[in-house]
């Protein structure tokens, strides 16, 4: 780069770097134009867009603009998953201590307890749409039904009234599993209108 | 009668003395008169040679005012301020860190130290061309602070991204495992070195070097470009398959590539030897409004395209503040 005058600039006190910045200036001022006349047609590109994309207004859990069918899954997959774990590690205590350990064998259904009524909360919070919402309260009933079955069982005095509670509450359980399934399916199945 | 009790330097330890503007790169020592060199060439006649004397600005930036019985430089104080911005995007994960949540780190790390880091760089070369714009050199130490701020953030990202990103290959694959984040991974190998030797002792090692090798911070610079322009298809990415939302209905804006070019147009071109020497002859003939309005329509660009990368920052910082990382 040197300071001589640009040959081809035509006039004296035009230099090289006054062509380059004149260039760059008329470039930005293009630019700067051409995205403020794009400004004008957000509006309707985020509708079209919105519509388009299968998004559910609704479905906002980090204040995002847009979930859709798959977020919306990933998200309630990512909250069952923990509860679902915990449940299985505590259901594996009490079967183990059953038998022998009243003590240690209440405490896994304390546990439980606890590890349900969370899941009951997480999915009471869980911002279902409407169709799935139904289906949802199902199992928050269903659940509820079996952490209060889980809480007397964890009340007992003795492992043969303990041992009586296991028929009752695997049905509670089988009744959690049908309305899981059913929810996991509206959720994983495209939106009603999607 | 109020005294600065800490000394009389205190108030300016990071403000001053070792990171004023370095001479631009073709700086030669003005050849004696009389000597053939100086009779083919008159020396300084653009103003880039020589330390311009000090605006008003400056001026009025050095004076002290009272503060609760110790005299403090305005200068010191606006530099505080400009400088507080620098350490948010790592404030933004602090909670993720302490509460050690890994889906946070996973999701949004990238985002938030990322873009932080890239906002960090911006500032910090963004000083070059305020100063040939104003004349003003008050706020040159914000160069450095930038600088380091931007290393730390970016670091920050290596090593969060090295532990909880979901790419096959271990932590060489989760650093470098696609092209893009090799990109990243060589910006982060090179700021490592710039920012051990932003120092006055390194500084003095490293003499006449010491420049040169933090030039390769424009190394860095271009290897955003490169990290960008892969990360989102050349540009041409937006919604689920790069920036932005699935339903975003302004997609260009949020191209990170985009902002990236806005931005950078503003920096390089200020940054030509040319082009200053043009800025230094109309502020000489006194046609400094000449310069403001050439300049209006590369600077609106530049904002445009910060602003864009600030409400990124801020919206995927606030989510990864509130552990409720937005994976957009």
């Amino acid at each position: 780069m040197t300071t001589e005058a640009y040959p081809g600039a035509g006039r004296p006190g035009m230099t090289s770097g006054g062509v380059i910045i004149t260039a760059v200036s008329c470039l930005s001022a293009l630019l700067v134009i051409a995205a403020l006349v794009y400004a004008t047609g957000i509006g309707q590109r985020h509708t079209a867009a919105l519509a388009a994309a299968d998004c559910e207004p609704n479905l906002s859990p980090s204040g995002q603009q847009c979930t859709t069918q798959p977020m919306m899954a990933a998200e309630y997959a990512a909250m069952l998953a923990p509860a679902g774990q915990q449940l299985t590690t505590d259901a594996a205590a009490y079967t183990a201590n059953e038998g022998d350990h009243l003590a240690v064998a209440e405490a896994a259904l304390t546990a439980e307890v606890a590890a349900e009524r969370a899941l009951g909360r997480s999915l009471a919070a869980f911002p279902f749409p409407p169709a799935i919402a139904r289906l949802a309260k199902g199992l928050i009933q269903a659940n509820q039904a079996r952490a209060g079955l889980t809480a007397e069982q964890a009340a007992s005095s003795s492992l043969t009234r303990l041992r009586s509670f296991n028929h009752q509450v695997q049905l509670a359980d089988a009744a959690v599993q049908t309305e899981m399934k059913l929810v996991l399916a509206a959720v994983d199945a495209p939106l009603p209108g999607g | 009668m109020a005294r600065n009790t800490v000394g009389p330097r205190a108030d300016q330890a990071w403000a001053t003395d070792y990171y004023q503007p370095s001479p631009p790169a073709d700086t030669r020592p003005a050849p004696r008169p009389g000597t053939p060199k100086a009779a083919k060439k008159p020396a300084s006649d653009h103003g880039l040679q020589r330390r311009s004397p000090k605006s008003r600005v400056d001026e009025w930036m050095e004076a002290d005012f009272k503060f609760g019985g110790s005299r403090i430089k305005r200068k010191a104080v606006a530099l505080v301020l400009l400088g507080l911005p620098a350490p948010v995007p790592l404030f933004f994960m602090l909670p993720a860190l302490v509460t050690l949540n890994s889906n946070t780190f996973a999701v949004s790390v990238d985002d938030t130290l990322g873009t932080g880091a890239e906002i960090c760089l911006f500032l910090c070369l963004l000083v070059t061309p305020m100063v040939t714009l104003t004349g003003q050199h008050w706020f040159v130490p914000l160069r450095r602070w930038y600088g380091i701020m931007m290393a730390a953030t970016s670091i920050g990202d290596a090593v969060a991204a090295s532990i909880t990103d979901n790419f096959a290959g271990g932590v060489f694959g989760r650093l470098a495992g696609h092209v893009f984040e090799l990109m990243g991974f060589l910006m982060v190998m090179l700021v490592i070195p710039i920012v051990c030797t932003s120092n006055p002792w390194a500084q003095k090692k490293l003499g006449k070097y010491w420049k040169r090798f933090q030039r390769l911070t424009y190394v860095i610079w271009g290897l955003l470009a490169c990290h960008l322009m892969l990360l989102e298809g050349f540009g041409f990415e937006s919604g689920s398959n790069g920036s932005g939302f699935a339903g975003d209905g302004d997609a260009v804006f949020h191209q990170r590539f985009y902002q990236y070019s806005a931005c950078s147009l503003f920096l390089l071109t200020l940054r030509l030897p040319p082009v200053k020497r043009w800025i230094a002859d109309r502020q000489k003939e006194g046609r400094s409004w000449l310069v403001w309005v050439t300049v209006a329509p590369i600077f609106a660009l530049f904002v445009l395209g910060f602003v864009f990368i600030l409400n990124e920052e801020i919206f995927k910082g606030i989510d990864s503040f509130m552990n409720h990382p937005s994976a957009e």
